[in-house]
């Protein structure tokens, strides 16, 4: 496992970088709770197509979100070779979707570079900054708006 | 949390239980129980509320609990009598007393227009009868009416309490006061009752502390300070012993006119107890006690954990039987055997240890999920082993069979942990009883049974609402008013009764009245107006009763407050079946009719048929499901294009292909192909759920789908299965009217069955 440490002013933290088709990103490390292998999910009936099911997290029904699908990258169908990221956003317990995890990054915070203009809506609102490592582009995902829009929920 | 608001949060969990008992006390006095000890009881239990109040300066609960005070002590010492009225204000100022409780819990007011006529009469009772001994206690409601000329609200807290033949000057008396260790023990402190004397006048406050030893013989746990007052005030003896009257018992207490001889007052509480075993246990055990200690004795004292130190009697008296635990300080302190009620009211903040705890819900549910988890696991362990291909009679199996013996047992006890008795809920009825009652005028008696049934919390924090309204309806529609019942021949008094009971696994909720029972002609006439059921319709009894579950049936001819917007019973009908339970009715023209309403005993766990649909496994609640069938394909009619229904005994029901319903499948199955499930939702509408197949009943534990995700339209929750996989659990209600939502209305038509 390579660890590139940046040196520079801002916080230090921690990344989980993974890799989804030929792209990769990371998120907070600290918000990552575990890493498992692909399950068969239940499906939910009417949901997003970006959400896959539920699985049976040691007895909690966690949701599963294919994190490529929700990103608008082509996505083929699971296999046992994906992986589930477990996070937490915020009091809820998500499964993310990816094809493999590659990474534990160390960087300060002035590393990040702000998304270019160029990237649509949908990916605005996920990719909180860009950085460079080894020649790589790494996004840097924010999970708030991972799940979908309560609406639904309220009304 | 702040000690204070945890002390303050303790006192409302007394207050409540005290509450309690004041009322069923109360309730006792009324139904002609003439025990002294039950007055007492009421008294002590008031007495305690007042006390604790006073204690975090609750002003308005602490006047009103005062004058409720000062009645019961009029009732106890023989001054007033009890009749009939006296207990019913009684009852209503109780009613006044936990709403106060309330304003204080919450911080927020009482509405003095119920508050203030209560305290006035309860004035009343007090100044009247005071005065007035000729003992006949014959207070008839027009006096009562007519006291409230009296009233004064700001009144001061002042004892009312029958004027002493004194002369109101100022007078010079000496008080000695000298605490034992018991009264540190109690958590009373010394400078709040010479504050409290101090407000009843001028006073000169001179401390002895001659018997305070050196630190290395000092015990911590003993009291060594006096104090010697001389108090300038209008004020007469009682009211100075009432500043002492939680400490009265745990101390040596003087009080005489300056210049004459002191009367000993202290009660003859020789066994000093604690000073015993700060004696017996200071010097061999604590060498380390007396240097840790730099603050004051009694400040240390203060603190001493009751709880310690009743352990440590226990510790001393050997005669204890554990099995009792209430028992052993009693033995203890034979003094307190037969306690003054004051005294009996001091003590009890530091009455013996329970054998309860209290503990934190969240704790209890986090356990509960725990084991929910360890039965699944053990359920898919159990499965793989016999995947695996190992005998039923290897080792590993027979261990596995073990296991899950003690996982059950586990589990019953663990829910036992969060099953409580309906108590709860039912000790809330009389009050709502007696309003209602007053509300229509009609006098209705409450006999409850079986409070101490137990169920599962998340269900008895549910029961408290459809009981509320089968009450409601039985009193407002089940009873006649006095006059027609006595023209009927019952007594004047209607008899409503509440009973819980264990049956079949489940919980069985009983609410009957010894009314005029169900009209079924006239309900027969109502369905038949407003169109829920066809005028020639053939019904037995039993559905004609029954009628009055369906939405927009009311029999009330006038619209009241209490009950008859014709949302009544299918609104309980509803959240008793949301609840997973049933509801129904039986009835006796001229003699009464009964309510009974069963639910699981707990809503963790369900009882399901597992079903198969479009390759998924999901889970209907049984308690919807009314039977299945295997579909024909003749019985199976098309109304236009897409909607199916279905013939079951000659009556059409909507088909629902669960597949298609859920969006796991665009065209439905053949329904001759699969299992129809005929299901009941809310209100009473049916429909057949068709499937592929049936796999099987069981109980499931039910996870939430919104902890971590959203709500799913036509799913109520998820479960794991044996297999470790989730299953949906349907949502019925949802299934049946999304599908009703563009059909007709099937009500109508399974009225007509």
């Amino acid at each position: 496992m390579t660890e590139a440490v940046l040196m520079g002013a801002g916080t230090r933290r921690e990344l989980i970088a993974f890799r989804i088709g030929d792209q990769e990103f990371c998120v907070d490390i600290m918000s990552v709770r575990e890493i498992r292998g692909w399950t068969t999910a239940t499906p939910l009936p009417r949901s997003p197509a970006f959400v896959k099911g539920v699985i049976n997290l040691r007895g909690a029904v966690l949701p599963i979100v294919d994190l490529g699908a929700r990103l608008g990258l082509a996505t083929s169908e699971p296999t046992a070779r994906h992986v589930i990221m477990v996070v937490k956003i915020g009091e809820r317990t998500v499964g993310l979707l990816v094809d493999a995890v590659s990474d534990i990054i160390n960087l300060t915070d002035d590393a990040v570079q702000p998304t270019p203009d160029v990237a649509c809506d949908t990916v605005r609102m996920f990719v909180k900054g860009l950085f460079a490592l080894d020649g790589r582009m790494i996004s840097l995902i924010s999970l708030d708006h991972v799940l979908p829009e309560t609406e639904a929920e309220a009304a | 949390m702040d000690p204070l608001e945890s002390i303050k949060a303790t006192f409302f969990q007394e207050c409540d239980e005290l509450l309690t008992d004041a009322e069923q006390g109360l309730l006792a006095l009324e139904a002609g129980d003439t025990d002294p000890e039950t007055i007492n009881a009421v008294f002590r239990a008031v007495h305690s509320v007042k006390g604790g109040a006073g204690a975090f300066g609750l002003e308005d609960l602490i006047r009103f609990a005062h004058v409720f005070e000062t009645v019961m002590d009029m009732l106890r010492s023989g001054e007033m009598h009890l009749t009939d009225d006296v207990a019913k204000t009684l009852l209503r100022a109780s009613d006044v007393l936990a709403d106060h409780v309330e304003a204080a819990r919450t911080g927020g007011k009482v509405d003095e227009a119920r508050s203030a006529p209560i305290l006035a009469e309860l004035q009343a009772l007090a100044g009247h009868e005071g005065l007035d001994d000729d003992g006949d206690g014959g207070l008839d409601g027009g006096e009562i009416d007519f006291t409230p000329l009296t009233l004064s609200i700001e009144e001061d807290a002042a004892p009312l309490a029958p004027p002493v033949p004194e002369i109101p000057t100022a007078q010079v008396w000496e008080v000695y006061f000298r605490p034992r260790a018991e009264m540190y023990a109690k958590a009373n402190d010394t400078a709040l009752v010479l504050r409290e004397l101090a407000r009843l006048g001028k006073a000169e406050v001179v401390l002895d502390q001659s018997d305070l030893p050196t630190l290395d013989h000092l015990a911590a746990e003993h009291a060594y300070l006096s104090w010697t007052i001389r108090l300038e005030t209008e004020a007469d003896e009682a009211s100075i012993r009432e500043v002492f009257e939680f400490v009265e018992d745990d101390c040596d207490l003087t009080i005489a006119r300056e210049g004459e001889e002191p009367a000993q007052a202290a009660p003859a509480d020789d066994f000093d107890l604690a000073a015993l075993l700060a004696k017996a246990h200071a010097a061999p055990s604590e060498p380390e006690a007396p240097a840790a200690v730099v603050e004051p004795p009694p400040a240390a004292a203060a603190e001493v954990d009751v709880a310690a130190l009743i352990a440590r009697a226990q510790e001393a008296a050997p005669i204890i039987e554990a099995a009792k635990p209430a028992e052993p300080p009693r033995a203890a302190t034979p003094a307190a055997a037969a306690p003054p009620p004051a005294a009996a009211a001091a003590a009890a903040p530091a009455a013996p240890p329970t054998a309860t705890i209290r503990v934190d819900l969240d704790r209890v549910d986090r356990l509960i999920n725990a084991v929910g988890e360890l039965v699944i696991q053990q359920a898919m362990l159990s499965q793989r082993v016999l995947e695996s291909g190992l005998a039923r009679s290897s080792d590993v199996a027979l261990g596995l069979e073990d296991l899950e013996l003690l996982t059950r047992e586990i589990q019953d006890s663990v829910m036992a942990i969060r099953a409580q008795p309906v108590k709860s809920v039912f000790q809330r009825m009389p009050r709502l009883v007696r309003e209602v009652a007053d509300m229509v005028g009609k006098r209705v008696r409450l006999v409850m049974e079986g409070e101490n049934t137990e169920v599962d919390k998340t269900v008895i924090e549910r029961l408290s609402d459809p009981i509320t309204h089968m009450l409601r309806n039985a009193i407002d529609h089940g009873l006649e008013t006095p006059d027609e019942r006595q023209e009927a021949g019952k007594g004047a008094e209607g008899t409503v009764k509440l009973a819980a009971l264990h049956r079949g696994g489940r919980i069985v909720i009983e609410v009957s009245d010894d009314g005029k029972g169900i009209n079924r002609k006239r309900v027969r006439g109502i369905a038949v107006n407003k169109g829920l059921i066809a005028e020639d319709a053939v019904l037995t009894d039993e559905e004609i009763d029954n009628l009055i579950f369906l939405p927009g049936f009311s029999t009330a001819e006038t619209i009241s407050d209490i009950s008859g917007r014709g949302v009544g019973m299918d609104v309980v009908k509803r959240s008793i079946q949301a609840l997973g339970g049933r509801i129904s009715i039986s009835s006796e023209p001229g003699k009464g009719s009964k309510f009974t309403m069963s639910l699981p005993l707990t809503l963790a766990v369900l009882d399901g048929m597992v079903l198969s649909a479009s390759e998924q496994t999901l889970v209907a609640p049984l308690s919807n499901i009314v039977e299945s069938l295997t579909p024909r394909s003749e019985d199976v009619h098309f109304i236009g294009g897409q909607d199916a229904v279905i013939r079951i005994r000659d009556t059409f029901v909507p088909l629902i292909d669960v597949g298609v319903s859920l969006g796991f499948r665009d065209a439905p199955i053949d329904p001759a192909s699969g299992v129809a499930i005929l299901v009941e939702s809310e209100g009473g509408g049916k429909a057949a759920l068709v499937v592929e197949a049936i796999q099987g009943q069981r109980q499931v534990v039910i996870k939430s789908l919104e902890a971590n995700y959203q709500q799913v339209p036509g799913v109520a929750a998820a479960t794991i299965l044996g297999d470790g996989r989730v299953a949906l659990i349907l949502d019925v209600d949802s299934l049946v009217s999304n599908s009703r939502r563009k059909g007709g209305r099937p009500e109508k038509r399974m009225a007509a069955a």
